[in-house]
């Protein structure tokens, strides 16, 4: 935490801006990548968000009020350039959740870097089926390691609430996933 | 469809531990190597040009509220009548201004206080009632009376003719 109130510090001050951007990068490029990626499935749609998102963070750093932590601000910022790449794109427009699902799979499966195997594809469909807050919650916590307390800052509801929702989440998977 | 799953006694133990590697394991999903190396040099990149021109700035419409669009509104009808009174008002001040001229003997030294553009005015007016139509109505008078004479005998005209000819000696 200290150490990204230094890092947002630097970032702040125009003659330190850039190289604390190549620092910002090395930490938090991965982790934003993965948050991306789950969201708009394939490698090269996530490559472009992200691009879009560090220039993002690069032009707003200055409005950053550090009400939240770094991280949070930057998985916002990530969560939103996501959404508007998806709203933008026609080929993520669906009617009901069925729709969702076949379609999130046909893109998956056109992805050169999908190399999901029975198993994998059946953890996927179960996750398509979550509600999506279960579904945010599961995903937040178990791939992107984000803390409950991240969780609840970013999605506005309680700790106890988070952690009841992730474990169902976790048992609904190991049931299904054995069938 | 046969293959055995290999993580099937592990699955969300959270044995794993890079993100990469879960994604890789739990949702078959890969990325190219060195990418994040590659990514980076592409959004510093990105980052620098941005630098050398400089985002445009949004433009941002202001909408005034509603009190405000009133006032406005108001200000607009306002003015609109009162210009349209100021015209009135000096259209009638054109005319007494004529009226001083027409009125006064002294045309040359009321002309001196007036404007040139309200003199012009009223020798244009003044041109065209005294001496256009004066000339035209006495034109017309005079075609009256030829075409009159033309109808009337000639006693009759001399005897018209004569008696204008006293009115106009005697009076």
């Amino acid at each position: 935490m200290k150490k990204d109130q230094a890092l947002v510090a630097k970032l702040k001050n125009p003659k330190l801006k850039d190289a604390a951007f190549a620092e910002l990068l090395d930490l938090y490029q991965e982790r934003l990548y993965w948050h991306i990626r789950k969201l708009v499935i394939t490698h090269e749609n996530a490559d472009d968000v992200l691009q879009n998102t560090f220039v993002r963070i690069y032009r707003s750093i200055e409005k950053f009020q550090e009400k939240s932590s770094l991280h949070t601000w930057m998985y916002r910022i990530a969560y939103n350039e996501s959404m508007r790449f998806i709203e933008k794109n026609k080929r993520f427009q669906f009617d009901n959740l069925e729709d969702a699902t076949l379609n999130h799979f046909q893109i998956l499966q056109e992805d050169s870097y999908y190399s999901g195997d029975e198993i994998q594809a059946k953890l996927h469909r179960i996750i398509q089926g979550f509600t999506e807050k279960q579904r945010k919650v599961f995903q937040m916590k178990y791939f992107d390691d984000l803390s409950f307390r991240e969780i609840s800052e970013l999605l506005n509801v309680s700790e106890s609430t988070l952690k009841s929702s992730y474990y169902a989440a976790v048992k609904i998977i190991e049931k299904k996933i054995l069938e | 469809m046969g293959k055995a799953p290999k993580h099937n006694d592990k699955f969300l133990r959270g044995d794993k531990n890079s993100i990469a590697e879960k994604h890789k394991e739990y949702l078959g999903m890969e990325m190219p190597s060195d990418y994040f190396a590659k990514s980076k040099l592409s959004i510093l990149d990105k980052v620098r040009t941005e630098q050398v021109e400089p985002p445009k700035k949004e433009t941002k419409v202001r909408y005034m509220n509603v009190r405000l669009q009133y006032m406005v509104a108001a200000s607009v009808v306002f003015l609109l009548f009162f210009n349209l009174w100021l015209f009135n008002f000096n259209g009638n001040t054109t005319d007494d201004s004529y009226d001083l001229l027409m009125t006064s003997e002294n045309v040359l030294i009321n002309s001196l206080l007036l404007e040139d553009d309200e003199v012009d005015g009223y020798t244009n007016e003044l041109l065209i009632n005294e001496i256009v139509i004066k000339a035209e109505l006495s034109e017309q008078k005079l075609d009256n009376f030829f075409m009159n004479s033309l109808f009337v005998e000639d006693s009759l005209l001399d005897n018209y003719t004569d008696d204008k000819f006293i009115e106009t000696i005697i009076l």
